[in-house]
């Protein structure tokens, strides 16, 4: 039913087409651009409640119908509408880059709808979970189906990956905050799967991803999506959340080996207890040693801003007239040759370079802390041990798909 | 197909039966797949190693076709192999195209079936007893957690200490780099040394140089980051720019006499006629077909007839005149000047000053030197010339020595003589036949050597000693044309003879040549990887320099005398007829203006910031954007 009201809502409503491509006179057709066309506003919406629709739907049925036919459905639906229809564009992980430029710079007018497409995910992981990555996420969709025989993964390299997402993140605010590029939509790996047409070099990258997906449950999601480090935060605070059990845990293990993602606390009854005294002696230890980290971070993220700001073409530009000048008599290099034509001198463009290399440096800093402090938690959260009644699902690092659900045998 | 039709008869009844025909399917789809990418990796490898527009054949034919532009047959066969190339080329891409879709079919199939198979062997595993995370395994998740963090801000520590930061060098020394000279090189003579690195249009870097220009001296080492910066670094400030400014056009051909400038801000447009953005104009006190030259805020010429040679100088800023000195008194001197032709003169060889001094050179043999103010310092007469068009070959000098090309139909010299006194520093005869080109001094292989352009011989001296260092018999004919340089390679030409690159060296040879289109007087000029020439009957044409491929040709009804200059991105031309051909410094054509002087005209220009200063036949102008 809800399958049949999407497809109708496809022919109902069509792209409009903002700005009408010119006609002309032979019989020239234009060639289908490569990145999805500017849409209506009115679509935008519609996405934006199509989306709410899906994670209310994923919610309903995670939480309360327990139906893991239901959300397969809806994670079917997300890679057509989201994936192959929107083209994965635009979506909530690469909406943090235009939330922070917002912010960064004045200059730049946030969509309202790409605002919501970033808030509302994580206001329903705040009341429900990750219900978004659970059907609603295109990426975490089409790698969710083409999970065959997952592995487990030791825990500490499990943990040690888990560090990826949020330097991914920090990198992308960086570069973002910086007007450098939206490194998130530029090294998305399953892009070019879903508008059948990229760099070959990402395609393969995710072909290789979709691949390892059959083994390795969800490799992005786990160890790269930034929007999902945001995301593994605020659940952990969730109001209602998707429960193994329906009413209570009756401890027979069958569900130890239902969540390919190791997503599963275990209960107190087989987990081994830390030594108090010790465990307290080194969280003290530990808890010191963020602001420490903390500011190591920061000071080598600072001093990391010369490189990092190369990414930023106007800094490429400036360094290459300046270690390579004669460059300037290479005829084949398009960016120098424009350069030279435009009039300005180098003096200009090393001062334009020295003004956002400077910005890499106050956001080396914030970058190197922000690491600091997320390696010092990550360590700290090593010492915590949290007590467990039953199996229950790790609010961070569940995704709500609901493949345990068949697994538990208490009605 | 057995157990499809089964399946959809009804008569697959068990799920073993069902699992076995989707895991029959699971392997068709896969090997579907796989036989998919190996064609579309096939496919995409052809497609990006093969140009169409490149292909052997074709290039092939267009060169034949460039020798027989009237051939029909050949035109259609290139039309034709052309249309197939790109047939081949978007059939190629239309394949890549379809195999992508077929294998994204392919792919939803495959994992559609791995689901349903899954789906069906699906069983709820054994459960595991003890689990979750041990003290271990905790206390190993956090070191490891440590191990890679500390990695990630090490890695992070060492790039940004191997990191070299050019601007920061950029803004604290005003420079960018050089490009690493040959450890011969004398740093003092790093002075001179930048031509090859420095192209017009380096206007921006010329900026931040001259900032410095006044407190920097030659081989001044400057202290760096890590340790002292060598003379020969490349960072060395490139302290030829510091002499050769914007506002000194030495000597015939500028600087070194290679015709390239460093001016900027060098107007585009003007009309003589109507007097637009003409500052001045001077008539002409006497004739003579040599080029202006300025040193600040002077301008040199040189008139001569029977009755008497000068020197003149000029305000260049108002064009009044400063001072004359006439040539007279010199011992040795011909009573009656020699018989000289009227596109020649007395005075064809351009003047030459070093800012202190100036020098002028007659068709008499004459060979005079003032101060700056037009008080004579010495003259000597080197012998009327036995020169039956007239004298021209201009003077060059440098640091304290007058360079004399004096070749004639009697002997050749090359000479070089102490500015303050005239004596001769070294003389150095050859065996040539006589010749109307200059002199144009350029570092080559670590040496700064005089490149002369004689018939049949192509010299290079030392400028220190006068010895030859190398020397090419590759021309004929009466050469007119001085030489070009660029990037190592020396370039003469001459009508009726051939355009030759050479490769200097103790075994010169030419790298390349061409007889299509050749000069009779316009002295040829290369600059970012182009070469000019500009011919008497009017074709201007740019080659790549270092190939000889000719980019483009442009014909005019006037023929070219006066020689091609590049100035701030530009190629500046003055036909006979006295319109300045402006072309943009681009092998692809570009014309940004046909300015016109009003008279006639056979030198070249003169270029200061904002001005360039043109002789006619009649007037010496000032041409500045008002």
């Amino acid at each position: 039913m809800v399958i049949l009201i999407w497809l109708g809502a496809f022919s109902i409503l069509p792209a409009q087409q903002r700005f009408p491509k010119p006609e002309f006179r032979t019989d020239y057709t234009q060639p289908a651009p490569t990145t999805p066309e500017s849409r209506a506003t009115a679509m935008e919406f519609l996405d934006v409640a199509v989306l709410l629709a899906v994670m209310s739907l994923t919610a309903w049925f995670a939480i309360r119908k327990r139906s893991r036919k239901g959300i397969l459905v809806l994670t079917i639906v997300s890679i057509i509408y989201f994936g192959f229809y929107k083209k994965g564009c635009i979506c909530p992980i690469g909406s943090i880059q235009n939330v922070v430029l917002a912010l960064a710079n004045p200059g730049y007018s946030l969509p309202l709808y790409v605002l919501l497409l970033f808030l509302l995910p994580l206001v329903f992981s705040l009341l429900f979970g990750r219900v978004f990555c659970g059907a609603a996420c295109p990426l975490g969709a089409i790698q969710d189906l083409l999970i065959f025989k997952p592995i487990t993964i030791a825990p500490w390299l499990r943990k040690t990956l888990g560090i990826f997402p949020y330097i991914y993140l920090g990198l992308a605010v960086l570069f973002a905050a910086t007007g450098t590029e939206f490194i998130i939509c530029r090294y998305d790996p399953f892009i070019g799967i879903y508008r059948t047409h990229g760099p070959y070099l990402m395609i393969l990258l995710g072909i290789a991803f979709l691949l390892t997906g059959l083994f390795v449950a969800r490799p992005y999601c786990r160890f790269l999506c930034p929007y999902g480090a945001l995301l593994n935060i605020t659940s952990r605070f969730s109001w209602k959340h998707l429960s193994v059990y329906p009413t209570h845990c009756i401890e027979c293990k069958l569900c130890t080996t239902a969540c390919p993602f190791e997503a599963i606390d275990f209960p107190d009854s087989v987990r081994e207890r830390p030594e108090t005294r010790k465990s307290a002696r080194r969280f003290i230890l530990f808890f010191i040693l963020i602001p420490v980290l903390m500011a190591a971070g920061g000071w080598i993220g600072s001093r990391s801003h010369v490189y990092l700001s190369r990414a930023h073409h106007t800094v490429a530009l400036a360094e290459l007239l300046i270690s390579h000048p004669e460059l300037r008599n290479d005829t084949d290099n398009l960016d120098i040759q424009t350069f030279l034509a435009s009039g300005k001198s180098l003096e200009t463009l090393a001062a334009e370079a020295q003004v956002i290399r400077d910005k890499f440096r106050t956001g080396g800093w914030i970058l190197g802390a922000f690491l600091g402090l997320v390696i010092g938690f990550m360590t700290l959260n090593q010492l915590i041990y949290r007590r467990k009644e039953d199996y229950q699902a790790n609010k961070g690092a569940c995704y709500s798909c609901a493949r345990c659900l068949d697994y538990c045998p208490v009605e | 197909m057995r157990q499809v039709l089964r399946l959809l008869s009804g008569r697959m009844k068990t799920t073993e039966d069902k699992i076995k025909l989707v895991s029959n399917l699971i392997t068709v789809s896969g090997i579907f797949c796989i036989a998919v990418s190996l064609l579309l990796l096939i496919n995409f490898i052809h497609v990006k190693s093969s140009k169409p527009l490149e292909s052997k054949a074709l290039v092939a034919l267009v060169e034949q076709f460039r020798g027989d532009s009237q051939n029909e047959d050949l035109k259609n066969d290139i039309r034709n192999l052309d249309l197939l190339a790109r047939k081949a080329f978007f059939t190629g891409n239309w394949q890549i195209r379809t195999g992508s879709f077929l294998l994204l079919f392919g792919g939803i199939l495959f994992a559609g079936l791995l689901r349903i198979y899954h789906d069906m062997k699906a069983k709820i595993g054994a459960p595991l007893i003890t689990g979750g995370t041990t003290q271990i395994t905790r206390l190993l998740s956090q070191r490891w957690i440590l191990i890679a963090g500390g990695l990630l801000l090490g890695s992070a520590m060492v790039a940004s200490f191997l990191t070299t930061d050019y601007l920061k060098m950029y803004r604290e020394t005003g420079r960018v780099a050089q490009v690493t000279q040959a450890p011969e090189v004398r740093t003092v003579e790093v002075e001179t040394g930048d031509q090859e690195t420095k192209r017009p249009g380096d206007q921006e870097t010329r900026d931040q140089e001259t900032r410095d220009q006044e407190t920097k001296g030659p081989g001044e080492q400057r202290q760096e980051a890590g340790g002292v910066v060598s003379k020969d670094s490349i960072f060395t400030p490139p302290v030829a720019r510091l002499q050769s400014s914007s506002a000194r056009h030495p000597s015939f051909r500028g600087h070194w006499a290679q015709g390239i400038s460093e001016a900027v801000n060098l107007p585009v447009d003007w009309d003589g006629p109507s007097g637009r953005n003409i500052k001045w104009k001077v008539a002409l006190e006497k004739p003579g077909y040599n080029s202006p030259v300025i040193w600040n805020n002077r301008l040199f010429i040189a008139g001569a007839d029977a009755q008497s040679r000068i020197i003149f100088c000029y305000d260049r800023n108002t064009g009044s005149l400063l001072w004359r000195h006439e040539a007279s008194g010199i011992p040795g001197s011909p009573a009656v000047p020699p018989r000289v032709s009227s596109d020649t003169g007395l005075a064809a060889p351009s003047v030459a000053t070093d800012g202190k001094r100036v020098f002028a050179i007659f068709a008499t043999g004459d060979l005079v030197a003032t101060d700056i103010d037009g008080n004579r310092l010495w003259a000597k007469n080197l012998g009327v010339p036995n020169n039956h068009y007239g004298h021209s070959s201009s003077l060059l000098v440098w640091q304290d020595r007058l360079i004399v090309q004096f070749d004639t139909n009697s002997s050749g010299r090359l000479m070089a003589l102490n500015v303050n006194t005239g004596e001769p520093v070294w003389d150095h005869p050859r065996k040539t036949t006589v010749s109307w080109a200059s002199p144009m001094l350029a570092e080559l292989d670590g040496r700064l050597q005089i490149i002369t352009v004689t018939s049949p011989t192509v010299y290079g001296n030392d400028f220190e000693n006068g010895s030859e260092l190398w020397s090419l018999e590759c021309l004929a004919g009466e050469v007119g044309a001085s030489a070009a340089v660029f990037d190592g390679l020396v370039y003469a030409a001459n009508e009726y003879a051939r355009l030759v690159a050479i490769r200097p060296g103790p075994a010169p040879e030419i790298v390349w040549e061409s007889d299509e289109y050749l000069p009779e007087a316009a002295s040829p000029v290369a600059g970012s990887g182009l070469l000019f020439i500009a011919t008497s009957y009017g074709m201007f044409v740019c080659y790549d320099a270092k190939t000889g491929e000719k980019y483009w040709e442009e014909e005019y009804g006037q023929g070219f005398y006066g020689s091609p200059m590049i100035a701030e991105g530009k190629v500046y031309l003055m036909d006979r007829g006295g319109t300045m051909h402006i072309f943009s410094l681009n092998r692809t054509k570009s014309n940004l203006g046909n300015p016109v002087l009003g008279e006639k005209s056979v030198v070249t220009p003169a270029f200061a910031d904002g001005a360039i200063y043109l002789k006619g036949e009649k007037s010496l102008f000032c041409v500045a954007q008002n």
